[in-house]
């Protein structure tokens, strides 16, 4: 529900535009051939001029830079001169850390997806049942995703660490044998990151969850529970699909998110022993084999790669997933919207 | 994207106020950078972060200042481990500061190689010349002088003498096996034998280091420098010893994911909390440790042996390996700039370094202002030392010198061997 709402403010200024065929998205730019209108024309490029100016010159232009230098060996220093063709792009591609990298990657985009969504749907209903401290609950989820990366991370490594609070906690209990190297050890590494990973971005999920919840109407489920539906029948027949938008568009963003993850494991694991420890990234990698070791080129290619695999992933979810949410805002199919509000 | 703006906008804001406010300070100074007579102003660029360290450079920058009246100077302290990546930056706009911290090696050699580094070879004073003699070669490139060194900073193993005392070993250790033996002991007594960072990778590394700079020959270890093949068995063998030492299970709990300087819980605060007995470490430890101690003090106990000789090894037992610190000119700056590197060589600034510092001065007739009894013997092992290389990833530059630091980590950790330590770097060569 949450998306559609988000596009609506499209809908009247295409209706605004005076046409009602369905394929008016075009079309409407027409009425703006008229000379009266260059005075708004001028408006429109006065105020958003220097938003794309900076946009073309801090994000655009880096972003065509990287994908030029991927092509060279080069230090940085100086402008490239040593051509490596796809020099670099064979070397990523073969290097067993980098395919390691992805593959961590991948392994946190579903876990966060099977741990986070329905742990956040979970909280999200409770949340929704006015019971007492509601807004305390609400805001003690919410607060890991408002701290910053690297206090979590420095947070949870000195908890984690073999020397801390955690291992000294199961100490004192006489749990000793539980104590682990958490996030030392190759194996349970990347499970801790998992639990930091969803203690931090939960919180995110639930609030979106509960704005979803509250766009479905109320009168649902007095007329389920008239008809004698159990409160989690409701809420698989009513709730879960209602809120399909809402899930549709986290689960995007937790994957992007999740495929560009760097700063949480850089904080916890440091430059260097990430790979070591089974929790390094395409980020890391990047990060590491390019920057600190001042291959500017070679980081570049990793750059575009991982540009080109998050894109990959974006599109096709787009094309399968999303699509079915973006369908009638996009396509004007407006009879469809309004039978779904 | 809203998120990416506001912050690319404020970049940009930020640029502006910062242009305006060197804009203002340019027409204070009556704009006289570049002219070697008249008023002129230099930037020097430190990585003193502490009291003592940032207070030298501004007490050592109004003394020359008192005898050139003319030279005025714009001091700027930065956090050691942005200093690469801002050089980087200054390198790439044409704007690096007069005067610059340099570390030797490939990294110097980076730089260098962009030809905007002022070639110091004939005007360096013939004090510093007679004085720094090793120190200085470190900052030679192709035969040329590219830096005036500061501090030598030679590594070995740092150790607690009460948690010796407490383990019953009497003697500092002097071979393999003597060391093996500590730690064996130093286990019994409950007490964790080494402290090691290897979450900064090249406090792992330091082990390598060591075992290779007494297994190879000292020309393999002086033909280091620009090499991509890493071919002589030597490199092999000290990989192996690492490995077999590592079997003794010497390192502190955790250590893979232990930091070397940062808080009581790194390497660095292990030994200054008598938590761990001996961290293998550059000459700097001293200060570390002493910035770590629950009282702020240096470390009483505090007690340093030369990383010990090892069965068959090629190399000199007396041979050390440590870094050195140094100073460069920038291509453009005014001449005063070798002039004031020349006054911070001198034996009286040299002196006030050390003390600030805490650590041994490369001018050696200073030497005497060492008051740390902990440094005392470190500088008579250099002084002694056969021969002293420069810290191996320092030689090799940033990229095989990381390579080689995450691949020594990754055998301590159980991942690779011997052999793939060497093919790290092999690999990491063909990259870079």
């Amino acid at each position: 529900m949450s998306d559609s709402q988000v596009i609506a403010p499209e809908g009247p200024s295409v209706a605004g535009g005076g046409s009602t065929p369905p394929p008016a998205g075009r079309p409407a730019g027409g009425v703006s051939r008229h000379g009266t209108d260059w005075r708004k024309r001028a408006e429109i490029a006065l105020l958003s001029g220097p938003a794309i100016i900076v946009f073309l010159t801090f994000v655009i232009v880096p972003v065509l830079m990287a994908g030029y230098y991927g092509f060279f060996r080069w230090k940085g220093f100086g402008p490239p001169t040593e051509f490596a063709g796809f020099d670099n792009y064979v070397a990523i591609l073969t290097d067993p850390t980098f395919q390691d990298a992805v593959r961590h990657n991948f392994i946190i985009v579903i876990l966060s997806l099977v741990l986070q969504g329905p742990v956040a749907i979970l909280f999200a209903l409770l949340m929704n049942q006015k019971i007492r401290g509601r807004s305390v609950i609400r805001m003690l989820i919410f607060v890991p995703y408002v701290i910053s990366e690297v206090i979590v991370g420095t947070g949870w490594a000195l908890m984690m660490s073999d020397t801390g609070a955690l291992n000294t906690l199961l100490a004192k209990l006489g749990l000793e044998n539980l104590q682990q190297s958490w996030l030392a050890d190759p194996k349970i590494a990347m499970g801790t990151l998992m639990l930091i990973l969803t203690w931090k971005y939960v919180g995110f999920a639930v609030i979106l969850m509960l704005a979803g919840l509250q766009s479905i109407p109320e009168e649902l489920y007095e007329a389920a529970s008239i008809d004698g539906a159990s409160f989690w029948q409701q809420q698989f027949r009513i709730t879960l699909p209602l809120l399909g938008p809402t899930i549709r568009i986290w689960a995007f963003l937790s994957i992007i998110g999740a495929l560009q993850l760097f700063d949480l494991v850089n904080i916890i694991w440091g430059q260097y022993v990430a790979a070591t420890a089974g929790t390094s990234t395409m980020a890391t990698y990047m990060f590491l084999n390019g920057h600190m070791a001042g291959n500017y080129g070679f980081g570049s290619a990793v750059a575009v790669v991982l540009f080109l695999i998050s894109l990959t992933v974006a599109l096709i979810y787009q094309r399968f997933v999303l699509r079915r949410d973006t369908d009638g805002a996009l396509t004007g199919d407006s009879g469809r919207k309004g039978k779904k509000k | 994207m809203t998120r990416k703006m506001r912050g690319a906008t404020l970049l940009a804001l930020g640029a502006t106020v910062a242009m305006l406010a060197s804009g203002c300070a340019g027409s204070g100074d009556d704009g006289g950078s570049g002219e070697d007579s008249g008023p002129q102003t230099l930037t020097i660029w430190h990585n003193s972060t502490t009291g003592p360290g940032k207070e030298y450079w501004e007490e050592a920058a109004a003394s020359f200042t008192a005898e050139n009246p003319d030279v005025k100077f714009e001091i700027q302290s930065i956090q050691n481990e942005d200093m690469d990546g801002k050089l980087q930056t200054a390198v790439n706009s044409g704007d690096l500061p007069d005067i610059f911290m340099a570390r030797g090696g490939q990294k110097l050699a980076d730089i260098v190689a962009t030809g905007q580094v002022k070639d110091l070879t004939d005007v360096i004073s013939e004090e510093a010349k007679g004085s720094m003699g090793a120190a200085l070669s470190a900052f030679e490139v192709d035969g040329k002088n590219y830096a005036v060194p500061t501090a030598v900073l030679p590594g070995g193993i740092f150790y607690s003498k009460d948690l010796f005392e407490q383990a019953g070993i009497t003697g500092e250790p002097t071979t393999m096996a003597e060391l093996e033996d500590a730690v064996a002991k130093l286990k019994a007594a409950d007490i964790q034998p080494i402290a090691l960072g290897a979450k900064d990778a090249w406090p792992a590394a330091h082990w390598f280091y060591f075992f290779a700079l007494r297994n190879c020959s000292e020309d393999t270890i002086a033909g280091l420098a620009g090499s991509t093949e890493f071919t002589d068995e030597c490199w092999t063998k000290a990989g192996q010893d690492l490995e077999n030492f590592a079997g003794t299970e010497p390192f502190n709990k955790g250590f893979l994911t232990t930091p070397a300087q940062e808080g009581a819980g790194s390497s660095a605060g292990l030994i200054a909390n008598h938590k761990a007995a001996m961290e293998l470490m550059g000459g700097w430890n001293v200060g570390q440790i002493a910035s770590l101690t629950p009282d702020g003090q240096p470390l009483a106990d505090l007690g340093w042996f030369p990383f010990p000789a090892v069965d068959g090894g090629q190399g000199d037992p007396t041979a050390m390996m440590g870094g050195v610190d140094g100073f460069s000119c920038s291509k453009d700056s005014p001449a005063a700039c070798e002039d004031f590197l020349n006054f911070i060589a001198t034996k009286a600034e040299q002196e006030k370094y050390a003390e600030a510092y805490q650590t041994i001065p490369a001018n050696q007739d200073a030497q005497g202002a060492v008051a740390d009894p902990a440094l005392e013997p470190i500088m008579a092992a250099y002084n002694e030392a056969a021969y002293v290389s420069t810290w191996m990833d320092t030689v090799l530059g940033q990229n095989v010198g990381n390579a080689l630091n995450t691949a020594v980590v990754d055998m301590l950790a159980g991942k690779g061997d011997a052999d793939s330590i060497v093919a790290t770097m092999n690999s990491a060569a063909a990259r870079g």
